[in-house]
């Protein structure tokens, strides 16, 4: 009937760290021990600046790393909400829902390739972490943005542990290889052994889905979605996604059947489709 | 201790006057492992209709300065899975379930009804006689003979409360409500959402998909919404269940000072689901506070005489 919510918890935590990434991404972290203790690779939480009704709703971030009892996420001012979230100075209250979704399954492959695209790099320390504990040999990183300084620094990426190598691509070429992320793809792709994981803008997503068509399937193949959302926790049914059903096409839930998806269970023609986000 | 409890009419007695409106609480069991429900007065489900209904194309909500806009569609599983399904569920939960039924013409919710009639643990209806985002969902609820009409033949065929869900969007609400009440409903509630239409300036278009109107909620919407209930309050004697941007108690006094016998709370839970029960906590408090026993003393009755504040508190004015 829906998806249990039993380890949800409304929790007010305390900024304790705000680092400025460079291109505008901001890392705030937040004492929040229930999330920190349970949040799963993947999953996300609904942030507030602690209490504010301003903007109404809450916006939905990825937990990006969790240490101890602390849990960051990672964004940009793009918005009325986020401008107030990347303000947050230390000391500050921060409320987050959490956690929510369906986080990406992690599993023994021996190979994993991690496809970020520009803000898409969120989900990914924390998963990269869960795979190399899961014992995952290498993990390989393909990042790109539009330019250097919109690049996600790599070594936030593997924290410090070396069985991560991080690939950077800008369409600019400011850094790394110059084109998009995908076309990086390929080469790093060699079937049953790599499990394929990807966050970044839809068109990066559907290029990716196209790659995957036409290669030997990987034991995992999944995407992190967005979809503008009301409440985050499958009541309001407004993050609605194409999914290709049983009998054709049907809607699906970001927040609670998403955000993580197999690749095959999106409807990317239908995605495609749809109008282009909109900041507010 | 004051009395929290409200009469709805047909034997419906709420616990407290406090429920989540329809649209924003599932059928219960989306939210509740995060919603006390045994707190809350009501709940009123997500719209019903004759047939599932797989909902609009996204996107669906967008955010406005202080609310909201969707355009959900009435997704929902269809009455017999309702019925069937669901609700032989809600009596785990000590808040009254009020299955809101909508539908495009007046035999679809007579069917509806029927069909919910065999099923047990449902309170009540409400009939959303005003849903913005499906074609023709407005017409019932804009003419006062039409919305009538609906009412008569859902009274002829249930002994349960009926609730009538009115629109805004109508040039006289007061007549909208009088019609349903002589036509038999148990209480209106008041009001469902404004037609909004946001626009999306990089693309040159509306941001919600179809014709780009929505639905609009949140606290942007309060004042009109209490105006709408003193409008209500003015042509009916039965309950009056105000709802439109309540985030707080004092949200919720507003449209009890208003004409409102009982409140929903909406949008607000999606930010805060705890919204609801700190509520029915802030009323009880909210009573001790003015020292009254009872929320219907809140009330304001427009005909009488006003009495300023030094007089109310029996002093003399300063000189």
């Amino acid at each position: 009937m829906s998806t249990s919510l039993r380890d949800v918890r409304d929790q007010r935590g305390e900024v304790v760290a705000v680092a400025q990434l460079g291109g505008g991404m901001v890392e705030v972290s937040a004492r929040l021990p229930h999330l920190a203790g349970v949040a799963k690779p993947g999953q996300f939480a609904q942030l507030r600046c602690g209490g504010s009704t301003t903007p109404l709703l809450r916006r939905p971030f990825s937990v990006a790393w969790t240490e101890d009892d602390v849990a960051s996420f990672v964004l940009a001012p793009v918005g009325v909400g986020t401008r107030r979230l990347a303000a947050l100075r230390p000391g500050e209250p921060l409320d987050a829902l959490g956690p929510l979704g369906q986080g990406f399954t992690v599993s023994g492959a021996t190979r994993a390739l991690c496809v970020s695209g520009g803000l898409g790099c969120a989900p990914f320390p924390l998963l990269i972490r869960a795979l190399r504990r899961a014992g995952t040999q290498t993990v390989t990183v393909v990042s790109g943005a539009a330019s250097a300084a919109r690049l996600y620094p790599a070594a936030r990426f593997a924290r410090g542990d070396p069985g991560v190598h991080v690939e950077q691509v800008t369409e600019d070429g400011s850094r790394g290889r110059r084109g998009l992320v995908t076309d990086a793809v390929p080469a790093h792709l060699d079937g049953a052994s790599t499990a394929v994981y990807a966050c970044g803008p839809t068109p990066m997503m559907v290029a990716l889905a196209r790659i995957l068509q036409g290669s030997p399937a990987p034991p995992i193949a999944q995407v992190s979605l967005e979809a503008p959302m009301g409440c985050g926790y499958g009541t309001c049914l407004g993050c609605a996604l194409p999914v290709r059903g049983a009998d054709g096409q049907a809607w699906t839930l970001c927040c609670r059947e998403g955000p993580v998806m197999d690749v095959e269970t999106v409807d990317w023609d239908e995605l495609m489709t749809l109008p282009p986000a909109h900041v507010a | 201790m004051p009395e929290l409890q409200v009469d709805l009419g047909r034997g419906l007695r709420l616990s407290n006057p406090v429920g989540l409106a329809s649209g924003t609480a599932g059928f219960g069991f989306e939210l509740a492992d995060l919603v006390d429900l045994d707190r809350i007065g009501a709940l009123y489900t997500k719209g019903t209709t004759r047939m599932p209904r797989a909902g609009n194309p996204p996107p669906r909500v967008a955010e406005t300065a202080g609310g909201m806009l969707n355009s959900i569609g009435l997704q929902n599983p269809g009455v017999e899975h309702v019925a069937t399904v669901y609700a032989p569920l809600f009596s785990q939960w000590r808040c009254a379930v009020i299955v809101n039924v909508a539908g495009a013409t007046v035999d679809e919710y007579v069917q509806c009804v029927r069909i919910l009639d065999g099923a047990d643990g449902i309170a009540g209806y409400e009939l959303n006689i005003s849903c913005p985002n499906i074609a023709h969902g407005l017409d019932l609820g804009r003419d006062p003979g039409e919305a009538a009409r609906l009412t008569a033949a859902v009274r002829a065929v249930t002994e349960r409360c009926i609730v009538v869900k009115l629109s805004p969007n109508v040039s006289d609400i007061g007549a909208v409500a009088a019609a349903v009440e002589s036509a038999g409903a148990d209480a209106i509630s008041a009001v469902n959402t404004f037609v909004g239409l946001k626009m999306h300036r990089q693309a040159r278009r509306p941001v919600l998909a179809g014709s780009g109107t929505g639905g609009l909620s949140g606290p942007a919407i309060k004042p009109l919404a209490v105006a709408a209930v003193a409008a209500v309050r003015a042509a009916v004697r039965i309950p009056v269940i105000g709802v439109g941007g309540i985030i707080d108690t004092g949200d919720a006094v507003d449209f009890i000072i208003a004409g409102a016998d009982a409140v929903q709370i909406g949008t607000a839970t999606f930010p805060d689901p705890s919204t609801a029960v700190r509520i029915v906590d802030g009323l009880t408090e909210h009573l001790a506070m003015v020292g009254i026993s009872h929320l219907s003393e809140l009330r304001w009755h427009p005909q009488e005489p006003t009495i300023g504040l030094f007089a109310a508190a029996g002093v003399a004015p300063p000189p």
